[in-house]
């Protein structure tokens, strides 16, 4: 057998010699037959003739035999190749136009591919991911707690889990957080994973230098440790020996144990790792603001599917909770966790936590990219109808000539398959501009662990796509170019097909299936920017005009009294500002990003329904709430005196003040808020704030003042009239006058921050728009191409008609009026489609209903205004229809 | 009387042509040959000739070497490989088997065949 492909192999390299050779010894047949006849006694001329006609059809045995060499198929691909290269090329603005619309279909489809692929198809980065699962609600344990018996927390732990070995072999924690690096020349944030000794177990992944973090490194008491990302050693240590010396973090010195390999940044593109302790202490939560946004995750053991995982989870929840110390009737807050498991599930893959809630969007816009993609194949199989139309007679001569039908339908083939691949080679030269939208669309979550890139997965889905679009769009044409009579069509003479009227139907069908597509589109563009619209006119409870913004950090071992100081002092240079009419300061800055925390207050008589409510915890200082334009209701804004005496006093929003106080002035009145005494006193209510989304109603919050008890890591916000970059450096000065080494991130106008909290929904609407945009404008260079493809090849007709009497106005209204009924149709058709699959979008779109009747009416009616442009520029041109010259032409 | 060659009889026919005559044979000596030698009865297209050819190189049964008629003109002469050699006696006996087997079904003995 191997011979076999050895000689093959052979003959295909030297297959112009062969072809000679096998073209000689043919020659030569034909002579000595020649002479044998002649020698028979027929004149030499007769002779020839009658050698040649027994030998048959020379070309035709030529091409036979060279088959027989088995690269016929490689050879005929070349040659249809070259042929259909040359044929493009006489013909540049078809061969443009049919390019242009598939890169936009075949660049759009890839760029949401190598998304889809990064959320959903490519490999998690661990080994055996599949066998990584998130534990839903579990809880970490907090030294901070068991430090305060009086806070009986009962929780599902992480240690309940650890009690399943049978069903997890491993079980970590991890959360994502920043610290300051203390750089003397460049103090900044790094974005660091605090995570338990087992994580990286849990992964299976090792360190590529020194080594992991381990048991050893969790206690409260071991010395601080650090493992650097391989990006982070890469650049901010030029990959020198880096381990066992110390780094400052939050300036703390941490000893650097090892470097994990490239392309391990998990979570969220950590740029280094330190241990979580468990039970939780300080240092666990200072990457964080007062909240420790822990994620549980466990390797199941061998032969443990998900489903047996789940079930286990869910005995061990219930014998769990139900043991759980309670007065009689009491209920708890594992109650709630409970109920929300049973529903919920208490496990989740890896890649779907991830993933999460932009699950939806991405499917959705990658579906939108395929029905973009299906609307430019339908309207590039009409341009090639069209085109085959005029062909049909060059393509009869061919068959004449000896082509064989299946031939004549791979060379169609071959010409519509390069226009696709040359269509996929401009999408993809024009794909990650996409890409640059699609970023911001990915879940954050995943950043780390599975980017979005061009590789060359997404490259052979492209190159399939390519060629199964050139092949889908490509085959019917080609069918059709090549049925019917060769004769008919050479004789029909005009250059136009002999089922001219056969393929104007194909046409106008295609043409309504476009449109229809398109009004599915452009339904789904109306519902997100009606959304989009009605998002950025929600009330945020802020004036976020003229706001800058800069978060900062103090340092560890600052004492309380001391860090109330400092902020007293940076607040007092920032008002010293030219310009800044008010500043403060707050821990959690709305919108931000990022969890807050809650915590259950008891007010004496308020509503049962208020009980379980767990208002947001917010700690601010005197000029906050007036920098940030956050309205007063009733009461009295902090000043700099509340929180400095023994005397306890908050801040409510109405969403408390009504929760707690329906119908009555909180005013004055006090609410006990962590179970200690004092009470606490309400001296104001101000504005409802979104905090965590422009999407979620805003919940109850309190805030406490900044005299009294802050945070490590605080944000300073300044009103004033300056310009935003003038603001935003005249902000950052004021802090390093008065601590040069303080590290300040993420300074920025707080629009940019609310805009940033927008980012992946503002990104999701304008793809859809533009997908939608770019489905409108091909439609309607679909409706354009048919309508003037029917009036160039009728123009005879309307030219008899036109001598027979019918007026200009009768003509227009004649090829109007057919392609009313296909639009009228298609438009109906992509309403109906559109009404019943719009509700997949219900998760996305916000103050809008999925039904949204002006949507459903103004989609269609733009579609409807946008095809009739492209309908009667063409046919207007059938009016104009010179009787006489059309007769002539014939 | 001219008749069709069998489907399938062909490269048989041409390899035991070859096989009796190596190295002195090109296409049109072949065609030639097998015509003379079935008394005129088949008439080996041309069509099929060389696609036959072609084929039974690729197999690697037969060579083909170039040289020289003689008039000088450039050929091609063809001769049998063993493993060609071997194609053939399989398909002889095969063939053999066939026509016994015919002739039993049309109860002719196999003289008469």
């Amino acid at each position: 057998m191997s011979g076999i492909l050895w000689r093959r192999l052979r003959l295909f390299l030297t297959r112009d010699r062969s072809t000679e050779d096998l073209e000689q010894e043919m020659r030569l047949h034909r002579e000595l037959r020649a002479e044998v006849l002649s020698r028979s006694g027929r004149s030499p001329d007769d002779a020839e003739r009658e050698a040649a006609r027994r030998f048959g059809h020379t070309v035709r045995i030529a091409e036979q035999s060279r088959d027989a060499w088995g690269w016929g198929n490689a050879d005929a691909f070349w040659q249809d190749a070259r042929y259909a290269a040359r044929r493009l090329r006489q013909r540049p603005g078809f061969a443009g136009a049919v390019v242009g619309i598939l890169a936009l279909g075949i660049g759009a489809t890839t760029a949401m591919f190598s998304a889809v692929d990064a959320a959903f198809l490519r490999p998690l980065p661990f080994p055996r991911a599949t066998e990584l699962l998130t534990l839903q609600r579990v809880n970490i344990p907090s030294a901070l707690r068991l430090e305060r018996p009086e806070l009986v927390v009962r929780s599902f732990d992480i240690d309940h889990v650890r009690e399943m070995p049978d069903v997890f072999s491993h079980v970590a924690a991890y959360a994502a957080g920043g610290l300051n690096l203390a750089d003397p020349e460049r103090p900044r944030r790094v974005r660091a994973g605090v995570v338990s000794a087992e994580f990286f177990a849990t992964l299976g992944v090792s360190a590529a230098h020194g080594r992991t973090i381990g048991a050893a490194d969790a206690g409260a008491e071991a010395p601080r440790v650090v493992v650097l990302s391989w990006g982070l050693w890469q650049n901010d240590f030029a990959a020198t020996d880096v381990i066992g010396t110390t780094i400052p973090l939050n300036s703390a010195r941490y000893e650097v144990v090892g470097v994990m390999p490239r392309g391990f940044s998990f979570p969220q593109e950590s740029d280094l790792w330190i241990p979580m302790s468990i039970p939780a202490t300080w240092a666990t939560f200072e990457p964080f603001r007062g909240y420790l946004p822990s994620l549980v995750i466990a390797r199941t053991a061998p032969d443990v599917s998900q489903a047996v995982a789940e079930t286990r989870m869910r005995e061990a929840w219930q014998r769990v909770v139900s043991n759980m110390p309670r007065e009689p009737g009491q209920e708890l807050n594992a109650d709630r966790s409970l109920t929300e498991i049973r529903e919920k599930g208490a496990t989740e893959s890896l890649r779907a936590q991830l993933v999460g809630d932009r699950r939806t969007a991405l499917l959705v816009l990658f579906a939108t990219t395929a029905l973009l993609l299906l609307i430019a194949c339908a309207n590039v199989t009409n341009l090639l109808l069209s085109h085959g139309a005029s062909r049909s007679r060059e393509l009869a001569v061919r068959t004449v000539l000896g082509a064989t039908r299946g031939r004549v339908l791979r060379q169609l083939l071959a010409e519509s398959v390069m226009l696709s691949v040359c269509g996929a080679a401009v999408g993809i030269a024009v794909a990650p501009v996409v890409l640059g939208a699609l970023r911001t669309l990915m879940p954050e979550q995943l950043a780390g662990v599975a980017p979005v890139q061009l590789d060359l997965r997404v490259l052979a889905f492209a190159t399939t796509l390519a060629v199964v679009t050139g092949i889908l769009f490509g085959l019917w044409p080609a069918f059709g170019a090549t049925r019917g009579s060769a004769v008919a069509a050479i004789k029909a003479g005009g250059g136009h097909g002999a089922s001219a009227g056969g393929t104007r139907r194909a046409q106008r069908v295609l043409v309504g299936g476009e449109i229809a597509m398109a009004g599915v589109l452009l339904v789904g563009a109306g519902l997100m920017l009606k959304s989009f619209e009605r998002l950025v006119s929600t009330e945020t409870g802020m004036e976020p005009d003229q706001v800058a913004t800069l978060e900062l950090s103090f340092v560890r071992g600052m004492s309380q009294p001391a860090r109330i100081d400092r902020l007293a002092a940076i607040l007092d240079e920032v008002r010293r500002v030219p310009g800044v009419t008010a500043a403060g300061a707050v821990n959690d800055l709305p919108l931000r990003g990022g969890g807050g925390i809650g915590i259950s207050v008891k007010v004496d008589g308020a509503p049962r329904s208020a009980v379980r409510l767990f208002p947001r915890y917010l700690v601010a200082s005197e000029g906050y709430f007036e920098a940030l334009g956050i309205e007063r209701r009733r009461g009295r804004y902090f000043t700099d005196v509340d929180g400095t005496g023994t005397d306890r006093v908050a801040i409510i929003s109405e969403a408390m003040a009504s929760a707690y106080w329906p119908d009555q002035d909180p005013v004055g009145r006090t609410f006990i808020f962590g179970g200690e005494d004092p009470p606490v006193r309400v001296i104001g209510v101000v504005a409802d704030v979104r905090e965590s989304g422009l999407e979620r109603d805003p919940g109850p919050q309190m805030y406490f003042p900044a005299r009294a008890n802050i945070d490590i890591n605080m944000a300073i916000v300044a009103r004033g009239a300056a310009g935003g970059g003038t603001l935003l450096g005249a902000l950052t000065r004021a802090v390093r006058r008065v601590d040069p080494a303080q590290a300040v991130y993420n300074v920025r106008m707080m629009d940019d921050v609310i805009g940033a909290s927008m980012a992946s929904r503002r990104a999701n609407t304008m793809l859809i728009a533009l997908f939608g945009l770019l489905a409108l404008v091909i439609a309607g260079l679909g409706v354009y191409a048919v309508t003037a493809n029917a009036v160039a090849q009728r123009s005879r007709e309307f030219g008899i008609r036109a001598a027979l009497g019918a007026t200009r106005g009768a003509l227009l209204r004649h090829v109007g009026g057919e392609m009313a009924v296909v639009v009228v149709s298609g438009v109906l058709l992509g309403a109906a489609l559109a009404w019943a699959v719009s509700r997949v979008m219900a998760g996305m779109i916000f103050g809008v209903t999925v039904h949204d009747t002006t949507t459903f009416v103004a989609a269609p009616l733009v579609l409807v205004l946008a095809v009739a442009l492209a309908t009667l520029v063409p046919a207007r041109r059938a009016m104009r229809v010179e009787p006489v010259t059309v007769m002539k032409s014939e | 009387m001219r008749e069709d060659i069998p489907p399938g009889t062909l490269d048989m026919l041409i390899l035991r042509t070859l096989a009796r005559n190596p190295d002195q044979l090109h296409g049109f000596g072949i065609a030639e040959a097998i015509a003379g030698n079935s008394g005129g009865v088949f008439i080996v297209e041309e069509g099929s000739l060389y696609p036959a050819l072609q084929r039974m190189l690729l197999q690697g049964w037969i060579v083909g070497d170039w040289g020289r008629t003689a008039d000088n003109r450039r050929a091609r002469y063809y001769r049998v490989t063993p493993s060609g050699r071997r194609q053939m006696d399989r398909a002889v006996r095969s063939y053999g088997r066939v026509t016994r087997a015919i002739a039993k079904v049309l109860n002719l003995s196999p003289l008469e065949a």
